[in-house]
C-alpha cells in the first residue's frame, strides 16, 4: 500500500509542523508515505467562492500528482471532503474517479483504513475537540448532534487512548466556529462573533488545548485566542496523537 | 443592504445577539430531545422526503386529483400564477359577501404575496391573529422568523407596543398579562370578522382536504366563526395521501418547535353547513424552480423553522438580515431564484456547515443547494472587480506549482516581516479582530525536501 | 383562469416520475405502556389526565376539578352537567362565554398526547375552542401508540371536520416564555376510562 501525503496549501505554508505531524505518525505507523511535491491547493477557496469553473485547472493537477497512490491521506477535513464532494466538475476519467475515491482525511484513515487506535501517543492535558463541520457532516468522522443515530467520533475514539489526556465535554458538541473560507472576510461580524462563542464554550468547559481534525478552523481560532490574550493552546491533532510528552 | 452589513448592525449590540442566539438554541435544543424520544426519526425523514418527491415528481396529476375531490366536498377551487392574481382573488372573493373585516392566521404565502397591505388599500381591515404575528402587525414588521414571528422582540418592547395600540397597563413585560389582553382584544376581532384566511399546512390528494396547525388555536377561532373560509396554500402542500399525514404531522411540530405535535391540527374537508370554504392554489414561481434541477428539492419545505434554529449565522444575525419573506437557510435557497440580484448575497451568508440539512425533517440538500447558487451568482450577477479577478489569479497561481511556490514563499517573507501594526489594519480584514498566524522556518515542502536529501 | 397554463407549466418542468415510497410501519413499533407514555405526554404539552374505572363517577370528578363552571356545555349522554343545550342550529358566537365543555374523543395518541375528535361528537365546530376549559372524554382500549396507526383507524370516517387536540391552547411568543390559554381553551383535561 502506497499512501501520498496530501498537505493542504494553507497547512504547507503556514503550518508546517502539522504537516511534519502527519508525515511521522503515518512513518511511526509502519506506512509507506511520500509527499509528492508540486502540491497546491484542493481548489475549494474558489469553489467555495463560487469560482468553481476557474478552479479546474487546480482539481486537474491534484488528480495528476496524486493518481499513482493507493491512498491519499491528508490532515484537513474540509479539503479531503472537496476533492470527494466537488471534484464532480472534472471530468470522470478512471483517474479522477480513483483518487476521489481514496482520499481520506488522516483520523479516518488511521481508524477506518489502518483499524488503529492505540498509537502510543501521550499528552497529560485536558482537551477539547473542535468537531470541523466539512469533516463531521460532509465526510461523517462521526456522529452529527443533528440526526439520531448512535454517537461515535473518530477524533475521539484516537484521543481515547492517548496517555494522561483528559477529554472534556462541551455544551454545544459541534458547532461550528465560523471560520468558513472567505466567509471570515466577508461576513467578518458573523464569523469573529460564531469563533468567540465556541472558545467561551471550551473555556467554561475547562479545556487547556483545542484541538481538531482541520486546520483551518483552527487558524481562525487561534487567531481569536491569541488577540484576546485567551488562556488557550490550538493543535492539530496529528500533533497530539506525534507526541510523548 | 447585503446581508454581511446587516448582520453587522445586528452584532452592535452583543448582549441582544447572544439572546437571541440562546432562546434559538433551546428551541433546537427542545427540538433534539422529542426526536430522540421516538424510535425511527432518521426513516420518518426518509421517507418524507421520498414522498416529496413523488408529490413533485406527479405534482399536476395530485393537483387535478386534489381539484376534483374539493370540489366535491363541496369546496371552491381557484388559481393563481402568481402573487397579484391571488391578491385579486382573495379581494373579490371578500366583494363579494361585502366582507370588510378579516381574520387570518399565519400564512407565509399570503406574507410572500403581501395580501395585507393589498386589502388594507381596498378599504378591508386584516387583523393578524397569531400573538407573534399581531406582535409584528402592530409594530409595522415583518415577521424575522417563519414559525417565531416576534422572536427578534424583547418582552419590554412587547409591553410598549400593547401599551400604545391596545390600551394596556405598563407591567415590566410581563407575558402572562401581555398574552390575557391579546386575547381579549382577538376574541372581539375573532366574533365580528365576516371572513377567515388561513394558511395549509398539507394539502391532500386523495381526499381534497387540508390541514392546519396551530398552537394557539387561532385558525379555528377564525374559522369557524366567520361565514367564510379562505385557505391559501403553495402548490408544493400536497401530499398524496391522507395517512401520510402520519409521517409529516409526526416531523413537523417537534422539528419547529420541539413539542410532539401542535396543539391543534384541523382537518378541513368540507364546509359548515350555511358556510363557504374556498382553496386558492398558487404558483407564484414555484414552476420555475421545479424547473430548476439542482434546487427543485426546496419546494420540499414544509415550514417548520427548523433551519433556522440550528443555523449559526441566522441566531447571530436576525431574521431581519435577510431581507427576505422567508429568512435563513432556506430562504437563502427559495429566495434568489425569485430575484437573484436583490438576495445575492444570501447564498454566501453561510459557513456550509450543513447542519441545516442535518436537521431538515424533509432531508433539503440546503448547504448543497447554497453552494451551487454561488456558481450561479457569480456569473450572472455582477461582481466586484477586485473580487472577480483575485479570484481568477488564485485559480491560475493553484494550477501552477512554480508560480504558487513563489506566491507561497512571498507571503510567507511577508508576513514575517510586516509590522503587525500594517497586518491588523483596516485593510485587512481578517486582522479586526483576529491575530495572523505566525511563521518561521522552512514551509512544509522546503522542510520535505531537504528531509528526503539527506 | 391560470388554471391551464398553471398545470401545462408544471407538466413541462417536473422531474421523471419517481415513485411512492413503501413504508415499513415496523419501524416506529415501541414496546411501551401506552398508557404512561400517553400520560406523560398530555403533561409535558400542559394538559391533566384524570384515570377512572368507568363513567359513573364522571360528573363528580368533573364538579371536583371544575367547581365553579356554570355555563356549561355537555355534548355526551354519559354526563348530565350540560347547562346550555346546543344543536346544530345555535349560532357559534353566542357560545362565546361557555366555561366548560365535555366532548368524546374518538381515539387518544401515546406519543404525542393527542386526541381525536370528530365533527359528530361536537355538534358545532367552534365549540371544542372558544369554550374556556375542555374536557375530553376517551376510553382506555382506544390509545394507540403513534400517528400512523390512528390514521387507519379514522380512515373510515365521514370526512367534514376533524382535530388532533393536543393540550390547552398556548403561545410562547413572547420571548419564548410558554404562556397556557392562547385564543382556544385555557386548560385541558383528558379522562381516561
Amino acid at each position: 500500500m502506497k499512501v501520498g501525503l496530501f498537505i493542504p496549501c494553507y497547512i504547507n505554508q503556514l503550518y508546517p509542523q502539522v504537516g511534519i505531524a502527519s508525515l511521522e505518525l503515518l512513518e511511526k505507523l509502519g506506512v509507506d508515505v511520500e509527499y509528492p511535491l508540486g502540491q497546491t491547493c484542493c481548489g475549494q477557496p474558489l469553489g467555495n467562492s463560487g469560482y468553481e469553473d476557474d478552479s479546474k485547472g487546480t482539481c486537474q493537477l491534484f488528480v495528476e500528482n496524486f493518481k499513482n497512490y493507493d491512498y491519499i491521506v491528508g490532515p484537513s477535513g474540509s479539503c479531503v471532503y472537496h476533492v470527494k464532494k466537488h471534484f464532480d466538475i472534472l471530468e470522470q476519467t478512471e483517474d479522477v474517479k480513483r483518487v476521489r475515491e481514496n482520499t481520506y482525511e488522516l483520523c479516518q484513515f488511521i481508524y477506518q483504513v489502518l483499524g488503529k487506535t492505540d498509537l502510543g501517543a501521550s499528552f497529560p492535558h485536558k482537551v477539547g475537540i473542535h468537531k470541523s463541520c466539512h469533516g463531521l457532516r460532509g465526510l461523517r468522522l462521526g456522529s452529527c448532534s443533528e440526526r439520531m443515530d448512535p454517537h461515535f467520533s473518530t477524533e475521539e475514539n484516537l484521543l481515547k487512548e492517548v496517555k494522561g489526556l483528559e477529554l472534556k465535554t462541551l455544551n454545544r458538541a459541534d458547532e461550528c466556529c465560523g471560520f468558513g473560507g472567505t466567509f471570515s472576510v466577508f461576513e467578518e461580524a458573523i464569523s469573529v462573533k460564531m469563533g468567540k462563542d465556541r472558545i467561551q464554550d471550551h473555556i467554561d468547559s475547562d479545556v487547556e488545548v483545542i484541538t481538531g481534525a482541520d486546520h483551518s478552523c483552527l487558524m481562525h481560532l487561534e487567531g481569536l485566542i491569541n488577540r484576546n490574550k485567551q488562556p488557550l493552546k490550538v493543535m492539530h491533532i496529528a500533533e497530539i496523537l506525534n507526541s510523548s510528552i | 443592504m447585503a446581508h454581511a452589513e446587516a448582520a453587522a448592525k445586528f452584532n452592535e449590540n452583543e448582549a441582544k445577539v447572544n439572546w437571541h442566539d440562546k432562546a434559538l438554541w433551546f428551541v433546537r435544543q427542545k427540538r433534539d430531545k422529542q426526536a430522540h424520544k421516538i424510535q425511527g426519526w432518521e426513516q420518518l425523514r426518509d421517507y418524507a422526503s421520498a414522498l416529496k418527491a413523488n408529490v413533485l415528481s406527479n405534482l399536476d396529476n395530485y393537483l387535478v386529483q386534489f381539484e376534483e375531490n374539493a370540489k366535491k366536498n363541496g369546496v371552491t377551487v381557484h388559481w393563481a400564477a402568481n402573487a397579484e392574481e391571488h391578491n385579486k382573488i382573495v379581494h373579490s372573493i371578500l366583494q363579494k359577501h361585502n366582507a370588510k373585516k378579516i381574520v387570518k392566521s399565519k400564512s407565509m404565502l399570503t406574507e410572500e404575496c403581501h395580501l395585507n397591505p393589498f386589502l388594507e388599500a381596498n378599504d378591508i381591515e386584516v387583523i393578524d391573529t397569531d400573538l407573534g404575528e399581531r406582535i409584528v402587525q402592530l409594530a409595522q414588521e415583518p415577521p424575522s422568523h417563519i414559525v417565531l414571528p416576534a422572536i427578534h422582540k424583547t418582552k419590554e418592547e412587547v409591553d410598549e407596543l400593547f401599551q400604545e395600540h391596545l390600551g394596556t397597563k405598563p407591567s415590566g413585560g410581563n407575558p402572562e398579562y401581555l398574552t390575557r389582553e391579546a386575547r381579549k382584544h382577538l376574541r372581539n376581532k375573532f366574533l365580528q370578522a365576516d371572513a377567515a384566511i388561513t394558511g395549509v399546512n398539507f394539502a391532500v390528494a386523495d381526499t381534497g382536504g387540508f390541514v392546519v396547525c396551530t398552537n394557539e388555536g387561532n385558525a379555528d377561532m377564525g374559522a369557524h366563526l366567520a361565514k367564510v373560509h379562505i385557505a391559501c396554500m403553495g402548490m408544493e402542500k400536497l401530499i398524496p395521501q391522507e395517512k401520510h399525514l402520519g409521517i409529516f404531522l409526526r416531523l413537523l411540530a417537534r422539528s419547529a418547535t420541539g413539542q410532539p405535535i401542535t396543539t391543534y391540527s384541523s382537518y378541513f374537508n368540507k364546509p359548515e353547513e350555511g358556510k363557504e370554504m374556498h382553496i386558492v392554489i398558487v404558483d407564484n414561481g414555484r414552476t420555475e424552480q421545479l424547473s430548476r434541477e439542482d434546487f427543485r428539492r426546496s419546494l420540499h419545505c414544509i415550514r417548520c423553522g427548523a433551519c433556522m434554529n440550528t443555523c449559526p449565522i441566522y441566531r447571530r444575525s436576525g431574521g431581519h438580515s435577510y431581507d427576505a419573506t422567508i429568512p435563513g437557510p432556506i430562504g437563502s435557497i427559495l429566495s434568489p431564484g425569485k430575484d437573484l440580484t436583490k438576495h445575492s448575497s444570501l447564498p454566501f451568508a453561510s459557513t456550509l456547515c450543513g447542519s441545516c440539512s442535518d436537521v431538515c425533517p424533509v432531508k433539503i440538500n440546503i448547504h448543497e443547494q447554497l453552494y451551487k447558487w454561488r456558481q450561479i451568482i457569480v456569473k450572472d450577477v455582477p461582481q466586484p472587480f477586485v473580487k472577480k479577478n483575485i479570484m481568477k489569479a488564485v485559480g491560475s497561481i493553484l494550477a501552477k506549482p512554480k508560480t504558487y511556490d513563489f506566491v507561497g514563499k512571498s507571503t510567507r517573507f511577508m508576513l514575517k516581516n510586516t509590522p503587525k501594526s500594517l497586518i491588523n489594519s483596516k485593510i485587512n480584514t481578517w486582522g479586526h479582530a483576529r491575530d495572523l498566524p505566525e511563521v518561521k522556518g522552512d514551509n512544509f515542502e522546503e522542510w520535505y525536501k531537504k528531509k528526503t536529501e539527506k | 383562469m391560470s388554471r391551464e397554463s398553471i398545470l401545462n407549466a408544471v407538466k413541462a418542468n417536473k422531474p421523471e416520475a419517481l415513485p411512492l415510497p413503501d413504508i415499513d410501519l415496523s419501524v416506529f413499533d415501541e414496546d411501551i405502556n401506552l398508557i404512561e407514555r400517553f400520560k406523560e405526554n398530555i403533561e409535558f404539552v400542559g394538559g391533566r389526565l384524570l384515570e377512572l374505572d368507568g363513567l359513573d363517577t364522571l360528573d363528580i370528578e368533573i364538579k371536583a376539578l371544575y367547581p365553579e363552571a356554570t355555563k356549561i356545555v355537555s355534548c355526551m349522554k354519559e354526563s348530565a352537567l350540560g347547562t346550555v343545550p346546543v344543536s346544530k342550529d345555535t349560532d357559534p358566537h353566542t357560545l362565546e362565554d361557555i366555561d366548560l365543555t365535555i366532548i368524546k374523543g374518538n381515539y387518544a395518541v401515546a406519543e404525542n398526547g393527542a386526541v381525536w375528535v370528530s365533527e359528530d361528537d361536537i355538534i358545532v365546530r367552534a365549540l371544542p375552542f372558544i369554550t374556556n376549559d375542555l374536557i375530553l372524554v376517551v376510553p382506555k382500549n382506544a390509545v394507540n401508540l403513534h400517528m400512523h396507526q390512528v390514521f387507519d383507524a379514522i380512515s373510515e370516517r365521514e370526512r367534514t371536520f376533524g382535530v388532533f387536540i393536543s393540550g390547552p391552547s398556548k403561545t410562547a411568543d413572547i420571548e419564548q416564555c410558554l404562556v397556557v390559554g392562547a385564543h382556544g381553551a385555557i386548560s385541558l383535561t383528558v379522562v381516561l376510562y
